[in-house]
């Protein structure tokens, strides 16, 4: 039951965050960045956080319980490292082409189309 | 033990170039120095490692000693040798560039920081043995590339990194959804544990969708087809030297990852992978091209030129037979120095003008202003480019045509023949405009003084010996190199696992 709520709530983020990416609003379309980044990393925990019931402790894998994988955590506070990086660094694209344009509609901000 | 530490080294130099560059951030001409030679130190550990692994076989270093498959291991094999080495060279043509230009955002501090931290990105995917840690290069490579187009004198460099950033990121969702779809159908994100699994004849649910996604994020770092309209507007707006770097070996990432998933990872979905990367590189040869003949602006005509040529390249992997492979990965490693040489010579034209642009109507006949060497350089660059002997684009394009003559696809042969001849036409045009007609005085506001003409001298330098001394070795390097990638237990008992654990 628990997976299913996962997939579903994987996909409602993933379908929202594409909406927001598409939107004409640059602000909106960062902020839709953001939320496709949240639904990899919920991805990423429902890979293979429902394996074990303890915690991944040395006593608790000595004791022979089975553990949840301790490798997803790391990798997901590294995607967290890395998305939170470039979310900023779109934030701040976004809003020195505020100041220049005056605008963040992106059909204003088209002086690449010649 | 295969502690091999110049593995360790080619990165790290870089990235502690970049740091030293942070400390002189007052003095801009000090940073410019320690860039380059960072970057000629990281060239020197990656020839060693070349020529180790040429010599004793696959070279790895475990990152604080934790055995693979737990730890993340680098390996440099001869491919990711090979292209490692390509780059560092490449990135000492840049920074010397950057030592001599006169661009404004050359005098930012973080200019050479950021060109740095773009090198340790490439040189890091290339090197790196786990699949997530090739993630997390590539976003670093794409995050210094687009905040230094985002600070180029080009006023047109913001709009177009952020469309590059807002379309790559998408790449970079799929790679990171890839990569949790392998991690959940195989427990492991080690590239040689991985291939070791899928050797084995287990093909879980999971593994051929996460082909498709991977695949997808390197077609859109190196610009294939459906992936491609960011690529201009990106390449032309860049800073000269960043341009030169974009495209020439920041698009072959993405190459280098389409290489190893169809000789390392996906063994059996290769064939079906092949023949769509065939098809799409030859609507990419065709459509640059063109593209490249009907286009306002030099550099922009060089980035559609960078678009067909990495067609060339994947119609030669698409291929997939042995010659094939050959002619593909020389293809690569010669295009890395003739386009970087190019662009920095259109960079130099445009420095002759008044508001540093590279349309042809306004430089137009501005080669009488340019040292008589600048023609003669962008005439070599130009022919080597369209495959004309004795230069190396000649050789790539001979190892590739004989891949397709071994495949017997003679339809596509005549596409790519046809494409080296119009490459000849765009490339002998744009030369004409410049350095044979007469200037419009008018039209062409010009400066007295520009950028200087080292670094392209250099690289178009390295592409003459490439063409004439170097041929012979450069090829049975590759092929080496192809026998080595095509047995992928060689990689795999390289980087020995230890799965019991210690």
């Amino acid at each position: 039951m628990i997976e299913f709520m996962f997939a579903l709530a994987i996909g409602m983020l993933f379908g929202i965050g594409v909406f927001q990416l598409l939107r004409r609003d640059l602000i909106k379309a960062a902020i839709g960045f953001a939320i496709l980044f949240s639904a990899i990393n919920l991805f990423f925990v429902a890979v293979s956080a429902f394996e074990g019931e303890y915690a991944p402790f040395v006593s608790n894998v000595e004791a022979g319980r089975q553990t949840s994988d301790p490798l997803i955590q790391a990798l997901i506070l590294t995607a967290i490292v890395v998305s939170f990086g470039s979310f900023s660094l779109v934030l701040g694209l976004v809003n020195i082409i505020s100041l220049r344009y005056g605008t963040v509609d992106s059909n204003a901000v088209n002086n690449l189309k010649h | 033990m295969g502690e091999n530490i110049f593995v360790l080294g080619t990165l790290v130099a870089p990235l502690a170039g970049a740091v030293v560059a942070l400390l002189f951030a007052k003095n801009n001409h000090a940073q410019r120095l320690v860039g380059l030679i960072s970057s000629i130190v990281a060239w020197i550990f990656s020839t060693r490692v070349l020529l180790q692994v040429h010599q004793k076989g696959v070279q790895t270093y475990e990152l604080g000693n934790w055995p693979p498959p737990y730890g993340i291991v680098l390996v440099a094999d001869s491919l990711g040798g090979l292209f490692a080495f390509m780059v560092t060279t490449i990135m000492i043509g840049g920074m010397l560039y950057t030592l001599h230009s006169h661009d404004r955002c050359m005098t930012y501090p973080a200019f050479v920081p950021l060109f740095l931290l773009m090198e340790v990105g490439l040189v890091g995917a290339m090197l790196t043995g786990d699949l997530f840690t090739l993630f997390v290069f590539m976003e670093l490579m794409v995050l210094a590339s687009v905040s230094l187009t985002a600070i180029s004198d080009d006023q047109f460099g913001l709009e177009a990194a952020l469309k590059y950033i807002l379309i790559s990121s998408m790449g970079t969702l799929f790679l990171l959804l890839g990569i949790a779809a392998m991690y959940a159908a195989l427990g492991t994100l080690n590239m040689a544990d991985m291939a070791r699994i899928l050797l084995t004849g287990e093909r879980p649910f999971l593994a051929p969708a996460s082909a498709l996604m991977l695949l997808c994020a390197f077609l859109l770092k190196s610009a294939v087809f459906p992936f491609h309209f960011w690529q201009p507007d990106f390449h032309t707006t860049a800073p000269t030297p960043v341009s030169a770097m974009l495209s020439s070996i920041v698009v072959k990432v993405g190459v280098y990852g389409i290489i190893r998933l169809v000789t390392l990872l996906f063994i059996v979905e290769a064939p079906l992978l092949q023949r769509w990367l065939a098809l799409l590189g030859i609507i990419g040869v065709i459509f640059g091209s063109l593209g490249a003949l009907r286009t306002y602006n030099a550099k922009r005509m060089l980035a559609y030129s960078t678009f067909a040529q990495i067609g060339f390249i994947l119609v030669g992997i698409g291929w997939g037979n042995t010659l094939a492979m050959i002619g593909a990965i020389v293809y690569a490693f010669n295009h890395a120095f003739i386009k970087s040489s190019l662009l920095m010579l259109m960079g130099v034209v445009a420095s002759y003008t008044k508001v540093k642009t590279a349309n042809f109507a306004s430089i137009v006949g501005i080669g009488h202003k340019l040292p008589p060497l600048a023609g003669w350089l962008v005439l070599v660059g130009g022919l080597s480019l369209a495959g004309v002997p004795p230069l190396n684009g000649f050789i790539s394009k001979l190892a590739l045509i004989r891949g397709g003559v071994a495949q017997q696809d003679w339809v596509n042969l005549i596409l790519l023949v046809s494409a080296g001849i119009l490459t000849l036409i765009y490339m002998v045009r744009a030369w004409q405009q410049i350095f044979q007609r007469a200037p419009i005085p008018e039209t062409t506001p010009t400066k007295e003084a520009g950028d200087s003409l080292l670094a392209p001298m250099l690289l178009i330098s390295i592409c003459l010996i490439l063409g004439i001394v170097l041929a012979e070795p450069l090829l049975q390097l590759v092929t080496e190199t192809v026998r080595e990638i095509g047995d992928p237990n060689t990689y795999i008992s390289a980087v020995r696992l230890r799965l019991e654990g210690p």
